[in-house]
């Protein structure tokens, strides 16, 4: 079977196959909007909303004797205290210290977790269940587009904003059960009792929850009855795409595994069809060195969780990145003349015209890097940008030099890609501009907490 | 009454009819929060609308059309009795591979629906096009005195037996010798709402000279099985022509620039006339869930039906045949019309829209999603001439990389169509916006555009503005 080792040969290189002319926007595979977004939007801020998770997450299943061991041998984090009914966002790195993904694991049972994410993270895990001599099983449920046996195991919600306790409590017939932050409880929904735990991409208050796949029309109409007086809306795929920007998950890793002779036996057993030897680069921030677009745990927010209580693949090189300088998240508030140019510029005869905005999610590739510059010089890369209509703003997520990192200083982002725009096929031809943007917190940080910020 | 109270209403009735009685009318009905457009079942980009856009323009573009269309397929000896009994347009001359654009009105001359119409045999004709054509077929078929028999291969959303047939179109200034290549030598000759046929690599296809865009091109199909092998020979064989496939965003914009209305109201909703037809069509059919949007708001649902005229297709009222609405029609004819007409947005009052996200709470304006910017089924803005007079309505509306402008398809009164004048179209709903779920709370503002013809009428031929 043909490998991404492979696919990079063919190219000449990773940039080359990151950059090959193709499309890189997997369709997510929900109605991309059931009311309108602006409003679906706001729900998760002033009434409910009902993510619908089901589809675009792959789920692995490990099992055995040694699931911790793995676990822990691979994952950043610290593993004290981790057991049933707990659940952790994972953060697992190369020998670098740059990270190859994350995903939440779900402790199910003694020897029992279920990892849900990008499947950047799980085919890491899965490599290392098969190759290094664990007492573990796997079970692979794929992402939908990507799911050869026709059905997922579980549905997956999420029920989040100012009224999601009263709408759980309704539905529940009562009292929730206390479940604090990333731990795992149960509740009822109708006849379903389904198993829940606190973890929501918004960061506003509320439950993930999720049961065997063939409930998911029965609960999800459980949901909105009980919702309907409480303003509960469904979220389509328009506005969950630009959830995770408000609330500070940066989805958009470049896996840290296409360079280095250490990797290259990952990079042959991960297949030519995967989701990484699949993933298209853009963005205004252009390199030669496939590394500089790696990440950190301290880039992403993640420094945290970094415990040196275990040995774990980039422990070593992550001992030393911790003393060195690190860049910090933020997030830049884009300024309203500027993003009024460039819908302006589409009065533009030709090439003279700038690179399209798309709302609510603006980004065009799966990795999307813009150069964010002070007095000309770089001092960081903007990630995921979406209009927000809780910010009334359009706002992208970014990772800055730390000494860079002062709330309220203007910078400018380099808006569309050199040259006329690259082979991506959702680009169309353009010229760059500069939008200025002002550097700020998590939008509503006093009434949120989010998986990525917290312990 | 609640909403609850009013949906258990609406799911017990079977017909349009009762639908409309439990909502309290035809607009009550028109304007209730709905579910909202059925997607069109096609991917949204292929590559990305602005180069989709201009592929139709500057080097060609592969339309999908199998998918969000009926079929009604109409055979028996009395097939053009029928057609020419519900049709305003002639049938002389029309039989075997030839083909066009069907309108049929209510008795009082009011379009219900158009269509196309392909005769592909004597006595056999196919008709695709928007729901309410086919349901009036059909209606008339079962219920008059017709030597016919009826079969509807519904589209794709609502057809569980998969389609029949493929229907592809490509247009644009490569077109022809795309096509030259697949077919292996020269095409037919086929002129304007003709057909022909033609080889694409080992399959042949049946062709209409008819295009979405204007451009030069041809729409073919043949049966459903082929449809990706013809779609691969296509692709093939156009890659370094620029041969573009069209996503659902960048075909939806396709027949404002060309001038094709597409969101008639079809006349039915009133009149006593139209009762058994009401009575006799579905609750769950397309026009008991379409919906009414836009700025321009009438308490009388006739204030949303065209004529003939106001739609562009005057001229192919022919009263050398008695046809419903004939009468009404003779006496329309001679009354002032609407004529047709394009809208170029001002681009500062557009960009003052976009600026407007930045409000807080209902300041903003109506959020114009791109690139076709219409929130409802059937969408009417308000157009106003100097001084504020309503002088028409806007009705579809789309971004176009072509024009590298908004645009919007208008229907105008004769006596005001003035090209090159100013004028304002009211965007957003009154009162923070209706009870349809695609809109947000916003409040009205005006933008300034300039009346103009058909973009590119030079380059393009279209089959609502030729015969």
């Amino acid at each position: 079977m043909r490998s991404l080792q492979d696919r990079i040969d063919e190219a000449g290189g990773p940039l080359a196959l990151l950059r090959l002319p193709r499309s890189g926007i997997f369709p997510f595979p929900i109605r991309s909007e059931f009311t309108n977004w602006r409003d679906e939007q706001e729900s998760w801020y002033r009434s409910a909303v009902l993510f619908d998770q089901s589809e675009h997450m792959t789920d692995l299943t490990i099992e055995g004797a040694d699931t911790h061991r793995l676990l822990s041998e691979l994952a950043v984090n610290s593993f004290n205290g981790f057991g049933p009914a707990k659940a952790k966002q994972i953060v697992l790195c190369n020998h670098d210290g740059y990270v190859i993904g994350d995903a939440i694991a779900f402790c199910l049972g003694e020897h029992h977790v279920r990892i849900v994410g990008r499947p950047s993270a799980h085919n890491w895990i899965q490599f290392h269940a098969q190759t290094g001599g664990y007492d573990v099983t796997w079970r692979r449920d794929d992402r939908t587009v990507q799911n050869r046996s026709g059905a997922r195991e579980l549905f997956r919600f999420q029920v989040q904003g100012p009224n999601a306790q009263a709408i759980l409590e309704r539905v529940n017939g009562g009292p929730l059960p206390a479940i604090p932050f990333f731990t795992i409880g149960r509740l009822q929904v109708g006849r379903h009792e389904l198993t829940a735990l606190n973890h929501r991409m918004s960061g506003f208050p509320g439950l993930e929850m999720w049961g065997p796949y063939e409930h998911r029309e029965e609960v999800r109409e459980a949901l909105l009855e009980a919702g309907a007086e409480y303003g509960l809306l469904q979220a389509g795929a328009r506005a969950y795409a630009s959830v995770a920007t408000e609330s500070g998950w940066i989805a958009g890793i470049t896996p840290a595994i296409y360079s280095g002779e250490r990797m290259r036996a990952y990079r042959q057993w991960v297949p030519a069809a995967s989701f990484e030897a699949n993933l298209i680069l853009g963005g205004s921030f252009v390199s030669d060195r496939i590394e500089d677009y790696y990440l950190t745990p301290f880039d992403l927010g993640y420094g945290f969780m970094v415990k040196f209580d275990h040995d774990f693949v980039g422990r070593e090189a992550l001992e030393r990145l911790a003393t060195e300088p690190h860049r910090d998240k933020a997030w830049l508030y884009w300024q309203r003349d500027d993003v009024a140019r460039v819908f302006a510029s589409l009065y533009e005869q030709g090439d003279r015209r700038f690179k399209y905005i798309d709302m609510p999610a603006a980004w065009y590739s799966s990795m999307q890097f813009d150069r964010i510059e002070r007095a000309g010089a770089l001092i960081g890369l903007s990630t995921t940008a979406v209009y927000s209509s809780n910010a009334r703003s359009f706002l992208s997520l970014c990772i800055i030099d730390s000494q860079e990192r002062v709330n309220g200083a203007e910078v400018a982002l380099v808006w569309g890609e050199p040259d006329g725009g690259s082979a991506n096929l959702a680009v169309e031809r353009h010229v760059q501009t500069r939008i200025r943007a002002t550097i700020g917190d998590k939008p509503f940080a006093d009434r949120t907490e989010g998986s990525s910020l917290r312990r | 009454m609640g909403a609850a109270a009013a949906g258990a209403a609406t799911t017990r009735a079977a017909t349009l009819q009762e639908k409309m009685d439990a909502a309290g009318g035809p607009l009550a009905l028109l304007r209730q929060p709905g579910p909202g457009p059925l997607p069109f079942p096609v991917k949204a980009e292929f590559t990305n609308w602005r180069d989709e856009q201009e592929s139709w323009r500057r080097t060609a573009v592969l339309f999908d059309q199998s998918h969000h269309m009926a079929d009604s397929t109409l055979e028996g000896a009395d097939t053009l009795r029928l057609l020419s009994r519900v049709a305003v347009n002639s049938f002389a001359g029309f039989g075997p591979m030839k083909a066009k654009q069907l309108v049929v009105c209510n008795p009082d001359g009011q379009v219900i629906g158009d269509g196309v119409a392909f005769c592909l045999a004597e006595n056999r004709v196919r008709v695709v096009g928007r729901a309410p054509i086919h349901s009036w077929l059909q209606y008339h078929a079962e219920s008059g005195d017709y030597d016919i028999s009826y079969r509807r291969d519904e589209r794709t959303v609502r057809n569980r037996s998969g389609r029949e047939l493929f229907r592809f179109q490509v247009n644009g200034p490569s077109a022809r010798e795309i096509l030259e290549r697949v077919n292996g030598g020269p095409l037919p000759d086929i002129p304007f709402f003709t057909m022909g046929r033609f080889n694409v690599g080992p399959y042949e296809v049946t062709a209409l000279n008819h295009r979405m865009s204007g451009f030069p091109g041809l729409e073919f199909w043949g049966p459903y099985e082929q449809c990706d092998g013809v779609r691969e020979q296509l692709l093939e064989a156009g890659a370094d022509l620029g041969l573009t496939q069209a996503g659902a965003k960048s075909y939806s914009t396709a027949a404002v620039e060309s001038g094709w209305i597409a969101q008639i109201t079809p006349a039915v909703y009133s009149g006593e006339a139209l009762r058994p037809f009401r009575e006799w069509l579905g609750a769950d059919s397309f026009e008991a869930n379409v919906n009414l949007a836009g700025s321009f708001v009438s308490d009388r649902v006739e204030e949303y039906y065209a004529t003939p005229w106001d739609l562009g297709y005057g001229f192919i009222v022919k009263h050398d045949h008695d046809f419903i609405g004939a009468e009404a029609l003779r006496r329309i004819a001679e009354e002032p019309h609407r004529q047709k007409a394009w809208l170029y947005w001002h681009r500062d009052d557009v960009v003052r829209i976009f600026a407007s996200m930045c409000e807080q709470g209902g300041r903003r304006f109506k959020y114009l999603d791109m690139p076709a910017g219409w929130y409802g089924s059937m969408q009417y803005d308000a157009v106003e001439g100097s001084g504020g007079s309503l002088i028409g309505v806007s009705r579809s509306l789309a971004y176009s990389s072509n024009v590298r402008g908004w645009i919007s398809l208008c229907m105008i009164d004769e006596s005001s169509l003035e090209y090159g004048q100013e004028v304002q179209l009211v965007w957003g709903e009154p009162n923070g916006g209706s009870a349809n779920p695609a809109v947000e709370r916003h409040v009205q503002t005006r933008i300034r555009a300039t009346l103009g013809r058909k973009p590119f009428s030079d380059a393009t031929e279209g089959s609502s503005i030729r015969r």
